[in-house]
């Protein structure tokens, strides 16, 4: 009876530039034999080149086939993900400090213009002394009272929507902002797995 | 006014109300406030109490406006109130950098994954200071 192994791929990889990736980064592989997994393990399937850039795709056809390359008697059985989107990481360009603090800085002047235009806005000074005028009975010009705890609130509220003050003590849950992150990395996954996989869509002009 | 005129404007004036009302509820929803609210405190089960107090306020606020009642209370009350309409003002402010799809952007564009924590705090610092400035200073060369 042929031998059954089963492979199922890696979401995403990371690997060096120039480097050669084999079936034992791409995935996990699982068989009775112990030598032949160590065997399937070191299949080169790709050498990663300068002009692929960071992204390359790894699909599964081209395991299989290059696992009957090695052996045709096998019986390949693929599960999970039907490619691998592998990464190449290059020397990160350091963000500089000083182009931190400048983008710092620029939300932190933004995000103060925005509230007080805001304000003018919706005409909260005229609402708050009404307000004032509602509950006490007398007018003011600058109802302070109200409005300086309403602007540590603004702060105080947009760091309980991004749960950063919580995150340990009252649950474990991913904040709206990894959440966010995830699912814009999702979308990009989606993305370059049509894209940059040659095999996944076929063109009219295309031989 | 004859019948017809009263009949009139109260469905104009019932028209109105409806379109701003669900005008307000689809702003909340689409903004996700309130579930937000129900994950922090772990309290699901009691949405629709929350969807209460949301209309009730929303009928309470619209009564103060329309009808200027006075209530000769002590003028420390407005420093809670202040708080909590920060703190949902706030809150929306940060729902909306979300709804626009502000931050993965940024990280991704400049690299900053990391750090976006802090970022984060720059945008929170601002919205403070810049209230801040707004109402003990600008105010008085603005108006």
């Amino acid at each position: 009876m042929a031998n059954t192994v089963f492979i199922k791929l890696r979401h995403r990889v990371q690997v060096k530039p120039e480097a050669l990736v084999t079936l034992g980064q791409v995935a996990q592989i699982a068989a009775t034999d112990g030598g032949l997994i160590r065997r399937l393990k070191a299949i080169p399937l790709y050498r990663v080149q300068p002009s692929d850039k960071n992204i390359v795709i790894i699909d599964m056809m081209q395991v299989v086939r290059a696992v009957l390359d090695v052996d045709d008697s096998l019986d390949v059985q693929m599960v999970g993900p039907s490619q691998t989107i592998v990464e190449v990481l290059y020397e990160k360009r350091r963000f500089s400090t000083v182009a931190f603090i400048l983008v710092w800085l620029l939300l932190f002047v933004g995000s103060a213009m925005a509230i007080m235009n805001f304000h003018e806005d919706v005409s909260m000074q005229k609402v708050h002394r009404y307000l004032y005028e509602v509950m006490t009975g007398q007018s003011v010009d600058k109802p302070l009272l109200l409005q300086i705890p309403y602007s540590f609130g603004l702060g105080i509220g947009m760091v309980l929507f991004f749960n950063h003050w919580f995150r340990k003590r009252i649950n474990e849950e991913p904040s709206p902002l990894e959440v966010e992150m995830f699912n814009y990395q999702q979308a990009i996954d989606q993305y370059v797995i049509l894209h940059e996989n040659k095999e996944s869509m076929r063109q009219l002009d295309d031989a | 006014m004859t019948t017809l005129e009263i009949l009139l404007v109260v469905f104009v004036g019932f028209a109105g109300g409806l379109a701003v009302g669900t005008g307000f509820v689809a702003f909340l929803v689409v903004l996700g406030v309130i579930p937000r609210l129900t994950q922090l405190t772990k309290t699901v089960k009691r949405i629709h109490a929350y969807e209460w107090s949301a209309i009730a306020g929303a009928i309470v606020g619209g009564w103060i406006s329309l009808r200027h009642p006075v209530w000769q209370l002590s003028k420390y009350w407005l420093a809670p109130i202040g708080l909590l309409h920060g703190i949902f003002i706030g809150m929306l402010a940060a729902a909306l950098t979300e709804v626009l799809n502000v931050w993965p952007i940024l990280a991704k564009r400049i690299g900053v994954d990391d750090k976006i924590v802090i970022l984060l705090m720059a945008l929170a610092f601002g919205k403070v200071a810049g209230s801040l400035f707004h109402w003990v200073y600008f105010v008085d060369y603005f108006h």
